[in-house]
């Protein structure tokens, strides 16, 4: 092969992996720069003002009623709840899965908790509606188990293969020395395990919980099927809630295209994008700064 | 993105067959139109229906961009919809082929017999919250409705003009309304008649309802009632289709006009439609 040939061939791919490589930056912006663009044109209809501090999004019914706050806290709720139980749970399978188990167990163990991903998000909003409402319903002595905390335990389950899979990557990745160290100076398995090895890994565990953050954020259909829907300010996690995802899921079939409800749903998948995009953000700045402490 | 495909598969499949009928629209209406299509393709076995839900706005929507040939709608079409036709220049044909009759329906251990449509309003729209002022037992009201896009809930909403209470909780179908009346004392719910009528009915009530005297509080049930026009949350199930398509779909339609058809509409728990 002459050498024009192979300069030209590595010009080429170069350029193709260029291209590959600004396109999702391409494909980011231009999501972003939709979202901004029909949310523009909401804010010419009500002020940023309303939309962030009044207390009711009821677009049906009144002309004014367009506030993001009830569903943001509906978001926040449930996304808070499932880390509150999915995160300790899961750095805790994750440290015994990788220090703790016994090798055929963890033979097992690991595929099956990544199978717990492949379940669709129906089938658990459906378990949602016939086996945790009920529950809850039962154990807090409510009338229904429709609420924030249904919805919590659900998308528990549904992160806890993401944060499961990346934890013990993280855990895994740590250098054997570390433990050596630390046993050799006298430390038990446990004090190994909590003082040295899990400090090691925070920002492997960082990225691990935004991820699983993430994911709890943007779910859609679970927490339609299992938190009630209700458009009112929530007061606590046994209050029916409607968060972002499900109100855009639900009324973009059939709000009469370009009005002010149409545009209201961009406004408020926007701010949805830049909550995610800061969290993205700031996992990256804690997990670079961690990292660098290490070393 | 992973909904993506869903479109994507329905378009696939909808290219690959054109002596299909598509059939979308209200979830009030598909589990009869369902069994509409199964009798029929027993009786001309060449014509395929394929039935699917979603609600009366997207089955309009479907017909107006020719992912469905009959739209099933339990409202009638609405002037911006209508407008959206006119600009592509789609005529419309239309047709009444049953009555829907909307029942509300509690735990069966709440202590009411029939319900005014004054006092619906007031628990509907929030206004009162306990059901003590109503069944003299005190619980607060728990309500399950439709999500907006479903034509029963612009039924209920625009028959007693109120705006539904911010408390309302939004289910996705009539299936899910009765598991949780079921669940909960102290739930009200709607869902269409024919849910009750051949569902399983343990542990729900249907209230009958009265507009000013209590006697004459009218079941949704009640067969006889309904033929007369008489119970305040009736309505007629639509089908409509494009003008120019009345060939293709013509044999279904007419189907269901049939004596076998009306009996099947019957047996579902419908009505069938005022002459």
């Amino acid at each position: 092969m002459g050498i024009r040939k192979r300069e030209r061939i590595d010009w080429l791919m170069k350029l193709v992996f260029k291209s590959t490589g600004l396109l999702t930056i391409a494909l980011l912006a231009g999501i972003f720069f939709m979202l901004l663009y029909n949310s523009m044109s909401f804010f010419f209809d009500v002020p940023p003002i309303d939309f962030f501090t009044g207390s009711q999004w009821d677009p049906d019914n009144s002309k004014n009623a367009y506030s993001i706050l009830p569903l943001l806290v509906s978001t926040g709720l449930v996304a808070l709840g499932s880390m509150m139980i999915a995160v300790p749970l899961g750095i805790l399978s994750a440290a015994f899965l990788s220090e703790l188990a016994p090798g055929k167990l963890q033979a097992v163990l690991k595929p099956v908790i990544e199978m717990l991903a492949a379940i669709p998000s129906v089938a658990i909003g459906f378990l949602g509606i016939t086996l945790v409402g009920p529950g809850i319903a039962r154990i807090f002595g409510i009338e229904n188990g429709l609420n924030a905390l249904n919805g919590s335990i659900l998308l528990a389950v549904m992160s806890l293969p993401t944060i499961i899979t990346i934890s013990e990557d993280a855990i895994h990745a740590i250098p054997k020395s570390y433990r050596e160290a630390s046993l050799a100076l006298g430390a038990n398995q446990w004090q190994t395990l909590y003082r040295v090895v899990i400090p090691a890994a925070y920002p492997g565990l960082i990225a691990a919980v935004l991820l699983g953050l993430g994911r709890a954020l943007g779910e859609t259909m679970t927490v339609l099927m299992a938190t009630g829907n209700t458009a009112e300010m929530p007061s606590g996690f046994l209050d029916s809630i409607r968060t972002i995802t499900a109100t855009i899921a639900i009324e973009m079939g059939e709000v009469p295209y370009r009005t002010t409800h149409y545009f209201a749903l961009f406004a408020i998948a926007a701010v949805l994008f830049l909550i995610t995009l800061l969290i993205n953000l700031v996992g990256e700045y804690a997990a670079n700064r961690l990292r660098k402490f290490q070393a | 993105m992973k909904y993506f495909f869903i479109p994507l598969t329905i378009l696939l499949f909808a290219c690959s067959d054109n002596k299909t009928v598509k059939v979308k629209g209200s979830d009030t209406e598909v589990n009869l139109a369902v069994q509409l299509a199964e009798s029929f393709h027993r009786y001309k076995p060449s014509l395929f229906i394929s039935v699917s839900g979603g609600g009366s706005g997207l089955g309009i929507a479907s017909l107006l961009n020719g992912n469905a040939d009959i739209a099933n709608a339990s409202r009638r079409i609405n002037e911006k919809e209508m407008a959206l036709f006119r600009e592509k220049g789609i005529v419309l044909d239309s047709f009444i082929f049953a009555q829907d009759a909307i029942a509300f329906i509690v735990a069966d251990d709440l202590p009411l017999a029939s319900i005014s449509t004054r006092q619906l309003a007031d628990l509907l729209s929030g206004k009162v919250r306990n059901w003590e002022p109503i069944a003299g037992k005190r619980l607060p009201v728990n309500i399950y409705g439709r999500q907006s896009n479903s034509g029963t809930h612009d039924f209920v909403k625009n028959r007693l003009h109120i705006s539904f209470s911010p408390a309302a909780k939004q289910m996705n179908g009539n299936a899910q309304i009765l598991e949780a009346i079921r669940a909960d004392h102290s739930g009200i719910g709607y869902v269409g008649a024919g849910y009750v009528i051949h569902g399983v009915t343990k542990g729900i009530k249907v209230l009958p309802v009265y507009t000013t005297d209590r006697n004459a509080a009218v079941s949704p049930l009640d067969a006889a009632k309904i033929a007369e026009g008489a119970y305040f949350f009736q309505r007629p199930l639509f089908q409509y289709f494009r003008a120019k398509d009345s060939l293709q779909v013509r044999p279904f339609i007419a189907f269901e006009k049939s004596p076998e058809g009306q009996k099947i509409i019957n047996v579902g728990g419908y009505y069938p439609a005022k002459k």
